[in-house]
């Protein structure tokens, strides 16, 4: 039991609750931060009607998308030990995530990994549009949205 | 400030088992002198991403004697990397790090301690608490032929819970494994443990 | 110039997604402040004004009404508190997430006892929340992963435990003519939430029935 199927990616070994509880230390501090509230990076409108065969390479794209680019610059600002530990938690369960993600072969679609990067891309856009600073902030305080998304591939 | 004339702990290695995580070292000996440890640890991620970046254990208030609990630190099933540096006084050594990596899908897993007993017809069984990480998987049965086996996951240890209700005249009889979802293994069964209940079998 | 403060410690109180607006009044506030509420979708850009909470004297704002489509979860509300003389104080709430942030109720639970066993019937909870056919949702319409956890102590050593998706469970195997305590908790483990338990203490039945030696 308690493990993810994104189509055909199997992930098993990280638990939603364990992402949860490390996202809730976090969330007060970073949504507190921010302050464009009119602005959202997950929206709805991408997220919804993904395809169970598409979600595997959506999640992908978004996963390496936050250990590279959004998590990595939060450090320096997660100063308070326990924020620190917290976001620790978050970014090696992604990546135990991340790692156990590899699509076979032989279910490569090219269409359907298209359809993802360009999901993915509206995502990256409204993100590089924000000022550097307030994009991080806004990124790490939707984790939340993102991990609800992902519940529902989540038995 | 303190120069490093202290020399650094050596031999650390981790010690895992049922899913407690216990980082040891040969300790650093000043005759007549306490010496204190800190302990940092590093995640996978951490290390690709971020290799400065160390974080303090846990159990991050000096410690005097040369072993830590990292249980608490270990919080994903990645590689962690653990380093160790001593203090006396104003003098401070250089961090020893650990040689090998360790990934928690390594702790050894032991089967529980159980205990079966019988309160008149009930059938109850306590295991013991090995902390919030292990689940239990029992299997019981009723001692004849061809009997079927049902099974139990039970959250936690150190509470007794029922089984099942017996019929009279019967033996029982019960095993358990623990179960570990985090890492996606379980341990051996514990020995069989039967119960039997006095009196006659009823008329069928 | 020196900003009163009117107001302090917006936020939302959420049971069963009854969601409640709450504040308190400022060091600065006096008996004739007034509050105007409003609320908005995040990511959305328009403030509305919440209907029935302008320039009212309480400190709660009930917006269940406002923040309850599943599709969109996370809102925003903020009081403009405003003194006699026309200074105002305007203060935000945290982002609100529907599902993250209400709290669970304890469940609507019968326990009947019976000779050597108790029956346990656990009652749909009903909550504000509408589904695309406009039929009220259940808990367990919201929260796929939602489960009951019972317990009954049968002595000071032991408990019998059961647990499933189920809404009746039945106890067997107890010495009649005897009190039992009877525990049940609302369970969803992705969101790691547990309901306060509803409690029953519960005697079984005498056996009337002869006893064949």
């Amino acid at each position: 039991g308690q493990e993810f199927q994104f189509g055909f990616c199997h992930v098993q070994g990280v638990k939603l609750q364990v992402l949860r509880k490390a996202f809730g230390t976090l969330r007060d501090t970073v949504q507190a931060q921010d302050n464009t509230t009119s602005v959202r990076l997950l929206r709805k409108e991408i997220l919804q009607n993904i395809s169970d065969a598409e979600s595997c390479y959506f999640i992908r794209a978004l996963l390496k998308f936050y250990l590279k680019a959004v998590f990595r610059n939060y450090y320096r600002q997660a100063s308070e030990l326990r924020l620190r530990r917290a976001l620790s938690t978050l970014t090696n369960n992604f990546l135990a995530l991340a790692s156990a993600l590899q699509p076979r072969e032989e279910d490569k679609v090219f269409s359907l990994a298209e359809s993802a990067r360009r999901r993915f891309l509206q995502v990256q856009g409204a993100f590089q549009q924000l000022d550097v600073e307030a994009a991080l902030i806004k990124a790490i305080g939707e984790v939340d949205i993102l991990l609800t998304w992902m519940e529902k591939y989540y038995q | 400030d303190g120069v490093a004339v202290l020399p650094a702990p050596q031999n650390l290695s981790v010690h895992s088992t049922n899913m407690k995580h216990i980082l040891t070292w040969s300790p650093v000996v000043v005759p007549g002198q306490t010496i204190y440890y800190s302990v940092q640890y590093q995640g996978e991620y951490e290390s690709l991403y971020l290799s400065h970046m160390w974080i303090p254990s846990h159990w991050d208030s000096p410690i005097a004697k040369p072993e830590c609990d990292v249980t608490d630190d270990i919080t994903a099933t990645v590689w962690y990397n653990f380093r160790v540096s001593a203090t006396l006084g104003s003098q401070t050594s250089a961090w020893s790090i650990l040689e090998h990596p360790f990934n928690r899908n390594s702790t050894v897993l032991t089967p529980p301690k159980t205990e079966v007993t019988k309160d008149g017809s009930h059938m109850v069984i306590e295991l013991e608490d090995l902390g919030p990480h292990l689940e239990f998987n029992v299997v019981y049965w009723r001692s004849e032929p061809d009997a079927e086996e049902r099974s139990k996951l039970i959250k936690n240890g150190g509470i007794s819970v029922h089984l099942q209700t017996m019929e009279p005249g019967a033996k029982y009889c019960a095993k358990a494994q623990t179960l570990v979802k985090a890492i996606e293994r379980r341990s051996a069964f514990s020995r069989v443990e039967c119960v039997e209940v006095e009196g006659e079998a009823l008329p069928l | 110039e020196d900003k009163p403060n009117l107001l302090q410690h917006v936020r939302f109180q959420s049971w069963n997604f009854e969601n409640i607006l709450t504040w308190e009044s400022g060091p600065d506030s006096t008996q004739d402040t007034v509050y105007s509420v409003e609320y908005k979708v995040y990511g959305k850009k328009p403030w509305l004004a919440k209907e029935g909470c302008q320039q009212i004297t309480r400190q709660s704002c009930n917006l269940t009404a406002e923040t309850s489509n599943l599709t969109e979860l996370y809102y925003y509300a903020q009081v403009t508190a405003t003194s006699p003389g026309g200074q105002t104080t305007k203060k935000r709430s945290t982002r609100f997430n529907l599902l993250q942030d209400t709290a669970i109720k304890q469940p609507d639970v019968t326990c009947v006892p019976k000779v050597s066993s108790v029956q346990v019937v656990i009652h749909p909870t009903f909550t504000p929340i509408r589904g695309q056919d406009g039929r009220p949702q259940t808990l367990q319409d919201i929260f796929q992963d939602l489960l009951y956890r019972l317990q009954l102590q049968v002595n000071h050593t032991y408990a019998m435990h059961l647990e499933g998706k189920q809404k009746e469970y039945e106890f067997f195997g107890l010495t009649p003519d005897t009190e039992f305590l009877g525990n049940v908790v609302i369970f969803i483990p992705n969101w790691y939430k547990k309901s306060a338990p509803y409690v029953c203490r519960v005697k079984t039945l005498p056996d009337r029935t002869w006893t064949y030696s």
